[in-house]
């Protein structure tokens, strides 16, 4: 169970911010509780980066606000204070041991020279990082780099930690580690923001979703609420065929409710109601050159393509 | 597909703007350094600044000093003497502290007295002992050239001593000979420095202590050189820092990027007084500099010196974006500022334009400094305005660098 703090550690109220004459960002409201893990989805080019900044005090919005921990991270020092951020590169100094790295960080930080030793013991301990300790930064696998970036942003006992694609190019045994990390961490009672485009995880692994498009947030709510909103009971059906269909297939694939993905129409999908789903079977003709069916009830990729008209892959 | 590589290779210069000025910008100005300075040291191109002094003050010696004055490559220094000093004082004092290249002295009338002392003495500094030599080979040829009757006339004067004297015929036909070539000069140069054998003396300054001329010059010169390199490079980790994210971890935090910038600097200045002292050490070690006497003023220069090229190479990393444009960079500042601030040869080799543009790098200030220090035994009185400058240089690439900082960390 986590812990759940009624004030929320980051608050943002009517966020716009603009980049010559751009709009950037456009009424952005939103809130993290202490324990929760937020994840903020989009495109590139959707504001996700803009954003970081504001809630880091690196770019004063245009209107509205900003509070970190009830102060205003532009003017306030204790608000930074209570952020940690984890960039998306791996940045640590990979000439350094990892303890070396954690004290680097923890004093860059703030801590007290008397207080680091303690710090980083526990941040060993807790990040599971005793195994590389002594190993420089830079010798390490991806994975373990992650982990020790992830570290590095913890050593001054941050309340909000900001991620930024922390699990991107590593292995999945690796990114499963990451993940318990992250639960670990927010069960301590730590607010989390991250982004990401790994939306199987991101279902999995936060309380609630932001998905920004153009600078405005066009949905945002826990992951599960939201696709119920969005497609009820409906299911994803995608059917995949060896060859061009004849024109009786094509028309009853789209009176189901799929609609081809390619010019060759190879490939056929959509969302479809309850029913249409149970009888997509027994409505395709028996010599239908069918390669493959799938029916599965939709998930943030299926939203994220409702919301940005393209696959995941493509828009990541 | 051999020519496929190189059209690749073309192209990867062509689009770097740092490469393509450090494979053809680069090399012509350097090449416009060295030849300035060398093509001019082999003829009267080479202009000395030198002091022009007539203490006998008649008209032949005023006619000699003119005579030199209008001389091609002398520069004549105007200069005062000062009441409580000789002639010959004022005139080593303006040499001493580098003010001229060299001094001539006119100290009496030039005649056929074969016990007097020479009376045109050349004052050089044996630091710069080439000036010196340059400046008398010009004094000889131009007496040779303008005035040759003084030449012969010493010249007879020590036949007259070896070989008995004259008879009354003989000194009347000398007589007349020297009235024309007074009158008509010589045509042409002979080509040789010929000597002028008790005509020109040459008196060569000394430094405070018995070392190898050059010692205290090259030691201060290699010094800023390696300084400016090793502080551009260290600089540099400043782009790896913001490319890696540990400048936007560091800049979400408490302590914000001016801490890392002004961490970095004070590293980079230590570093360098480290170089610094190596290279002293090295010089007191085995050619006998006194280091250990003139400690504290050349902690002082080291201090400015080091302090300078931190800042200046951590400015120039904050400037670029890319670790590939920073290192074409200080590669380009560093060569330039060392070919020009006389890092690389004697600034009084060079044209008069360059010597002056020399006093826009740190290069110039610092060896002068350590060379007064070493050579010409300065005190903090005339290493004052040096140390300014130098202070002043470190203060604003400082201050900018901070500046440049603190706008990276609050992005408008």
């Amino acid at each position: 169970m986590r812990q759940v703090d009624s004030e929320p550690i980051l608050a943002i109220e009517q966020l716009a911010f603009s980049y010559r004459d751009k709009s950037v960002l456009d009424d952005i409201e939103l809130d993290l509780e202490p324990g929760h893990i937020l994840a903020l989805l989009g495109p590139n080019g959707a504001g996700k980066s803009t954003l970081i900044r504001c809630i880091c005090g690196r770019l004063q919005p245009d209107a509205g606000r900003v509070r970190v921990a009830g102060d205003d991270p532009i003017r306030s020092r204790a608000a930074r204070s209570a952020i940690g951020l984890v960039p998306q590169q791996v940045a640590l100094y990979s000439h350094l041991t990892v303890t070396e790295n954690l004290e680097t960080f923890a004093r860059l930080a703030g801590v007290e020279r008397k207080a680091v030793a303690a710090t980083v013991a526990r941040t060993i301990e807790f990040c599971d990082l005793g195994a590389v300790a002594g190993r420089q930064a830079g010798r390490l696998s991806g994975g373990w780099q992650r982990r020790v970036n992830i570290g590095c942003a913890m050593s001054h006992s941050p309340r909000l930690l900001i991620l930024d694609e922390p699990t991107v190019g590593i292995d999945p045994p690796a990114r499963e580690e990451i993940e318990r990390l992250l639960q670990r961490l927010a069960a301590t009672g730590l607010a989390v923001l991250m982004t990401g485009h790994d939306l199987a995880q991101i279902e999995i692994l936060a309380d609630s979703v932001a998905l920004l498009s153009e600078g405005r947030i066009a949905a945002t709510g826990a992951p599960r609420g939201l696709i119920r909103e969005f497609f009820g009971e409906s299911h994803e059906c995608r059917v995949s065929l060896d060859r061009p269909p004849e024109v009786g297939l094509a028309e009853t694939l789209a009176a189901l409710g799929l609609k081809a993905e390619d010019g060759h129409a190879l490939h056929w999908s959509g969302v479809i109601d309850e029913d249409a789903a149970r009888r997509l079977q027994s409505s395709l003709p028996a010599d239908a050159p069918i390669n493959d069916l799938r029916v599965r009830r939709p998930g943030l990729d299926t939203l994220w393509a409702q919301l940005y008209g393209s696959e995941l892959e493509h828009a990541a | 597909m051999i020519p496929t590589v190189a059209k690749v290779m073309w192209l990867a210069v062509w689009r770097d703007r740092g490469a393509l000025m450090l494979a053809f910008v680069l090399p012509p100005l350097m090449f416009l350094v060295f030849a300035e300075v060398f093509s001019g040291a082999g003829d009267s191109d080479l202009e000395m600044r030198v002091a022009l002094h007539d203490s006998a003050q008649t008209p032949l010696t005023g006619q000699i000093v003119a005579a030199l004055a209008e001389l091609d490559g002398i520069e004549p220094v105007a200069h005062e003497t000062e009441p409580d000093r000789s002639d010959a004082g004022g005139l080593e004092a303006l040499v001493r502290q580098a003010r001229v290249d060299a001094a001539v002295w006119v100290r009496a009338e030039p005649d056929g007295n074969l016990d007097a002392e020479p009376a045109i003495v050349v004052i050089g500094d044996a630091s710069r002992r080439l000036a010196a030599a340059i400046v008398t080979g010009r004094v000889q040829r131009l007496l040779q050239a303008e005035f040759p009757e003084l030449g012969v006339q010493r010249a007879a004067a020590l036949v007259d001593a070896l070989a008995g004297p004259y008879t009354e015929q003989q000194r009347k036909a000398l007589d007349l000979a020297l009235s024309e070539l007074d009158s008509a000069g010589l045509e042409e140069e002979t080509g040789e420095d010929t000597s002028q054998d008790g005509l020109v003396a040459q008196r060569l300054l000394g430094g405070g202590r018995q070392i190898d001329d050059g010692v205290s010059y090259y030691a201060g010169a290699v010094a800023i050189l390696f300084l400016l390199f090793a502080a551009m490079q260290g600089a540099i980790s400043l782009i790896d820092e913001r490319n890696s994210g540990i400048v936007d971890r560091l800049v979400a935090g408490p302590g914000g990027y001016t801490v890392v910038v002004v961490g970095k600097g004070l590293f980079l200045t230590l570093q360098g007084l480290a170089q610094a002292g190596l290279i002293f050490a090295v010089a007191w070690w085995m050619y006998g500099i006194d280091w250990p006497g003139r400690f504290g003023l050349w902690l002082v220069t080291a201090c400015l010196a080091a302090a300078v090229s931190a800042w200046l190479g951590l400015l120039l990393a904050s400037l670029c974006r890319t670790r590939q444009q920073a290192q074409t960079a200080s590669a380009f500042v560093v060569l330039i500022l060392s070919a020009i601030g006389g890092s690389m040869m004697p600034r009084f080799l060079m044209p008069g334009w360059l010597r002056e543009l020399g006093w826009f790098t740190p290069n110039a200030w610092v060896i002068e400094s350590w060379h007064g220090i070493f050579w010409r035994g300065n005190g903090p009185a005339e290493l004052v305005q040096g140390w300014a400058v130098l202070l002043a240089t470190a203060l604003a690439a400082m201050l900018l660098s901070i500046w440049l900082a603190h706008r990276l960390a609050r992005e408008k």
